[in-house]
């Protein structure tokens, strides 16, 4: 077995056999699990709120709110809101200032927790001002824009329907209106069954970002792998007795090749979890997300990238590593790396809906943010040459970038002390 | 006798600073080299130099008939003067692991290692994480690492450092049962007393500069022998002895008011001391003790380094 491969096989093997790999393979399809499903759970588990309607303008328009309200809860699935009874104080009241009044009282009794079931979360209290009708949401929860926006439309539709049975038209007439819903398609000359577009023509540019995405998680762990491994070797003189044994180049080759392979091996075993719960949950989701990412290539664009932007990265930590003693000594050395690394991050959003943004465009031409934002815009179907172009500038980068640390990581492993630019730029260039 | 390792006129310098100046020996295969100076005289320099980690600034360095000794570095053995080794992995582990990278194949290491392992007495610790040991056995694992692949010239800085009487007397043994099996041993160190007991050749180092290169007697004859006498003397009497160069009051005795003190004098190289032994007696000078002392490498080190260290 070569030097290099039995430097890789010690790297994946101790990195193997530590608990905190195993929990992190466990903990990430857990975290999926959780983003995914935890919001609807939280929705089904939290109480809908309590909502009371206070109509002071004499016109009934409480009742008729109430019943849109009502309709529409009943239209969706589980329950959003629940409209309960007014205070009968608060109906009693002069104006909306005073209805206001009973209604904090009411609210604060019932955060307090005094009036059990019957206490109100939200009210609203509905009055005239100036010939209008003003509608004043009284709420606890201050981040929820939802409902304000809920009851503008619902109010808005009661008083276009007064307004219209005030004109002569028949109630029949107007629920036959609200009735009427346009048949509304979206079609596209990148769709694929006759330019329409589908969820699964949508899919491309969804999987894309998330493939960005996991190509630059993939890339920073196995950089970090090596970073703290490399810290270790240095700082209890191991580097120096491989140095005795192999070539910086093999090290370095070995190092990264063990940590590849330990993201490699998560990348493989996640895949296929995820494939599983596809195949059991949703076939036909499964089916069109393995077109996308087979037919359109894009699991070879993203091995293709995935090495780029490895190698890249993967080089640059192991010769800050060969520098660094402790993770706080590494740290001076790789906030400019990590400022790099999250612009792409920044960036890798805007990819799924202008794909083809000129900044965007420029972006992924250059070399250290070309493996994230062009596997993230590939999906969109730039042409071959922008794509091997691309790859081609990113992999005489990385030969560079390979060189450069190459030397850097020789430096680095038999350096002391604190980091000697000068010493080291004169390194770079000298034996 | 070819030499395992020559240095020609080796130079280092890091910036202004000349960590090793005009450098020259040479390291005879099976002899154990003894590499001495106090800290900072340019000996880990060197080391590195000869495994080829740093380049020399000036002169040339052949290790095992090559100019390169990265073109030779499955016969090289290191052991760095800072010791560490993987923590997580056991001693059999780690054996085979540095011995692998070394060219030997797996089978065979993991036969060394145990052999290795059962004779220095860590047979039980085998499969014990290296973080379970205690420093000195992690140390022997590592030398232990460092030798397993049955090198030509091994290569060891500062090898007793932090080791127990017992670990050092069984390191000696290791390191003369490497060159029994022909291997060249050169170790750097600032301890006298292990070169004087291991070494067939010494390189004595100052402030980067060579200030002997030879065997252990002959360092140690370029040192006076000395005499030490006690009684009731008087310091121009003991100078006044034929061959005696130097006195010095050592040490006043019980007896300091009736003129009791120890002197040590120092002997001219080839005089003989029973020509002054004799002529104390003929003096009638008070003598209770009379004893011949051989300069050490300790104290040829001091005059060969003229107070550089």
């Amino acid at each position: 077995m070569s030097r290099i491969l039995r430097i890789a096989m010690r790297e994946y093997i101790s990195y193997v056999r530590t608990v905190g790999f195993w929990l992190s393979l466990c903990a990430m399809p857990l975290l999926l699990y959780g983003v995914t499903a935890l919001p609807s759970v939280m929705e089904k588990t939290t109480p809908p709120p309590r909502l009371a309607i206070v109509d002071l303008t004499g016109q009934g328009l409480g009742g008729a709110l109430k019943a849109v309200l009502e309709s529409d809860e009943a239209k969706t699935g589980p329950r959003t809101l629940v409209v309960a009874a007014a205070p009968p104080e608060a109906l009693a009241a002069s104006d909306p200032a005073a209805a206001g009044a009973v209604v904090r009282r009411y609210m604060a009794a019932a955060r307090s927790g005094r009036l059990g079931r019957a206490g109100l979360d939200d009210a609203v209290v509905l009055s005239r001002k100036g010939g209008r009708v003003a509608l004043d949401l009284w709420t606890d929860n201050l981040s929820d824009q939802a409902l304000e926006g809920r009851l503008h439309e619902a109010l808005s539709q009661v008083l276009r329907r007064q307004s219209l049975i005030q004109a002569g038209v028949s109630p029949g007439v107007i629920a036959a209106a609200d009735r009427i819903e346009p048949v509304v398609a979206v079609f596209s000359p990148k769709a694929a069954e006759g330019g329409r577009v589908s969820l699964r023509d949508r899919l491309p540019s969804l999987t894309g970002f998330a493939m960005g995405f996991l190509l630059w998680s993939t890339v920073l762990t196995g950089a970090q792998i090596l970073l703290i491994s490399v810290i270790e070797e240095k700082s209890t003189r191991i580097l120096e007795v491989l140095l005795s044994s192999a070539s910086a180049a093999e090290i370095m080759g070995g190092k990264i090749l063990g940590a590849g392979g330990v993201t490699l091996s998560v990348l493989t075993l996640w895949g296929l979890i995820g494939a599983a719960i596809m195949a059991v949950s949703a076939p036909a989701m499964g089916a069109d997300l393995w077109a996308v990412l087979v037919g359109r290539g894009l699991v070879v664009y993203f091995a293709l990238y995935l090495v780029g932007g490895y190698l890249m990265y993967a080089s640059i930590f192991v010769s800050i590593g060969a520098f660094c003693e402790t993770p706080r000594d590494a740290q001076t050395l790789l906030a400019p790396v990590m400022i790099v690394l999250m612009i792409p991050l920044v960036f890798m959003a805007q990819s799924i809906r202008h794909p083809d943004s000129p900044i965007l465009a420029v972006l992924s031409w250059i070399p250290p943010f070309t493996p994230f934002l062009m596997i993230a815009r590939v999906a969109s179907g730039p042409s071959l040459l922008r794509i091997g172009g691309s790859l081609a500038l990113m992999a005489a980068t990385t030969a560079v970038v390979i060189w450069i640390c190459g030397r850097a990581f020789r430096a680095g492993a038999l350096s002391t002390g604190r980091v000697d630019l000068r010493g080291l730029a004169a390194k770079l260039i000298v034996r | 006798m070819s030499a395992a390792l020559r240095l020609e006129h080796v130079t280092k310098r890091y910036g202004a600073f000349e960590a090793v100046s005009d450098l020259g020996f040479e390291a005879g295969a099976g002899r154990i080299c003894g590499f001495l100076g106090p800290n900072g005289a340019g000996k880990t320099s060197t080391i590195r130099m000869i495994l080829g980690l740093v380049a020399p600034t000036a002169g040339k360095i052949t290790v095992l008939g090559s100019p390169d000794a990265r073109q030779v570095r499955s016969r090289i053995g290191f052991l760095p003067e800072e010791r560490g080794l993987y923590r997580r992995m056991t001693p059999i582990e780690a054996i085979v692991f540095f011995a692998g990278i070394k060219g030997v194949p797996t089978a065979e290491a993991r036969r060394r290692a145990r052999a290795m392992l059962e004779a220095q007495g860590l047979g039980e610790a085998m499969h014990r994480p290296i973080k379970a040991l205690s420093k000195g056995m992690a140390q022997k694992v590592q030398l232990l690492s460092a030798i397993a692949h049955e090198p030509d010239l091994v290569l060891l800085d500062e090898p007793f450092s932090g080791l127990d009487p017992v670990n050092q007397q069984s390191l000696e043994a290791i390191i003369r049962g490497l060159a029994d099996r022909g291997a060249t041993v050169v170790f750097s160190t600032h301890v006298m007393q292990h070169a004087e007991r291991l070494c067939d050749q010494v390189v004595l180092l100052a402030r980067g500069r060579k200030m002997f290169d030879g065997p252990v007697d002959q360092a140690r004859a370029a040192a006076p022998r000395r005499l030490l006498l006690e009684g009731g003397l008087d310091r121009a009497a003991v100078a006044a002895l034929p061959g005696v160069t130097s006195v010095e009051i050592d040490e006043a005795l019980p007896d300091e008011a009736a003129g009791g003190r120890r002197i040590v004098a120092a002997l001219a190289p080839g005089a003989p001391a029973q020509d002054a032994l004799k002529a104390a007696f003929a003096r009638d000078l008070d003598l209770r003790r009379f004893e011949v002392r051989e300069p050490s490498l300790h104290d040829a080190f001091i005059l060969l380094t003229e107070g550089r260290a």
